[in-house]
């Protein structure tokens, strides 16, 4: 059922001209890279900021705000770059250990944003009114680190685990 | 004596030392990104720029140089293919490009307040060239001509 709707996504136009043609599928992977990059480093910058290890100077309510809808934003153009990549082929992707852990990985982060959301992230200023980062920020700040550089690495290996032989390339 | 580069016969290692390479340069380059989206006036509006560079200038460092050092041990499995790659070699006068602007035109935009419309131009000047050097690196694997 999911096999067979990823082996029609793969194969519809844009997916497929995307798959075979030689620059814009390396131009739409450097972008994933480029939104990456400009994503990841507003998460460390708010993981540093939550662990006390740079910027203390502002408080935390503060870093966590005026990144809140800028992270949202590098998140969506590198998922969007993720997901012309994952479509482009798809079914090879199924079957991928490294893509299936990402996502694993994915929901993983889902559930670390519900477990902090009402004690860390809803309300920073209350956070941050307290005379010590709390313990619980700190371990958030720590598990999100984690989980990002996870899913960074394991997003590399996706590329060095060949495409099976009788993909349903059309 | 020819000795093999262990690198060259263990794809883990190749792997993991990929890893080393992105992680640095996400970390390197995504700090700049801030620091020019602040001076194009997005992101982190209450503190100055000074402050963010400060801030995270040796964050900045250690990921470049965790991200060079890899990038050097990356190199050594295939220096034949890579200084003969247009798409190395394009990255590799970037790469100078951009660390020579970030230390030198691009930290006196940041710590001297200069006028608007010039940090802008500094700001997309550094974006740029450093977008550049990513770019550079996913075409080395598309270009495989290069000099000969």
């Amino acid at each position: 059922m999911l096999l067979s709707f990823l082996i029609w996504l793969e194969n519809l136009t844009p997916f497929s001209s995307l798959r075979s043609s030689a620059y814009v599928y390396p131009i739409v992977l450097a972008l994933h890279l480029s939104a990456i990059s400009l994503f990841g480093a507003m998460i460390v910058a708010t993981d540093l900021r939550m662990l006390g290890w740079a910027l203390f100077d502002s408080s935390i309510a503060d870093v966590i705000t005026q990144l809140r809808w800028p992270k949202r934003i590098g998140f969506i153009l590198a998922g969007t770059c993720g997901f012309l990549l994952f479509a482009s082929k798809a079914e090879e992707y199924y079957y991928n250990a490294f893509f299936r852990t990402k996502m694993l990985l994915f929901v993983l982060v889902a559930i670390h944003a519900l477990v902090f959301r009402r004690s860390v992230y809803a309300d920073p200023i209350k956070v941050a009114r307290l005379p010590l980062v709390p313990r619980r920020a700190r371990l958030a700040a720590a598990l999100s680190l984690l989980l990002w550089l996870g899913i960074l690495c394991v997003g590399r290996g996706i590329g060095y685990v060949a495409g099976r032989p009788g993909m349903h390339f059309r | 004596m020819w000795i093999e580069n262990p690198l060259s016969t263990s794809p883990t290692g190749f792997a993991v030392l990929e890893c080393f390479h992105i992680a640095g340069f996400a970390l390197a380059i995504g700090m700049t990104a801030l620091l020019d989206f602040r001076l194009l006036g997005i992101g982190l509006q209450n503190q100055s720029p000074a402050q963010i560079a400060r801030a995270f200038e040796w964050w900045t460092l250690g990921g470049l140089v965790v991200a060079v050092f890899s990038g050097l041990l990356i190199f050594s499995t295939d220096p034949d293919m890579y200084y003969l790659n247009w798409g190395f070699l394009i990255k590799m006068v970037c790469l100078v490009l951009a660390i020579l602007f970030n230390y030198t035109i691009h930290k006196r935009a940041v710590f001297r307040p200069w006028a608007p419309g010039a940090a802008r131009l500094v700001a997309c000047i550094s974006l740029i060239l450093w977008v550049s050097v990513i770019f550079g690196g996913i075409f080395i694997a598309v270009i495989r001509t290069g000099l000969t």
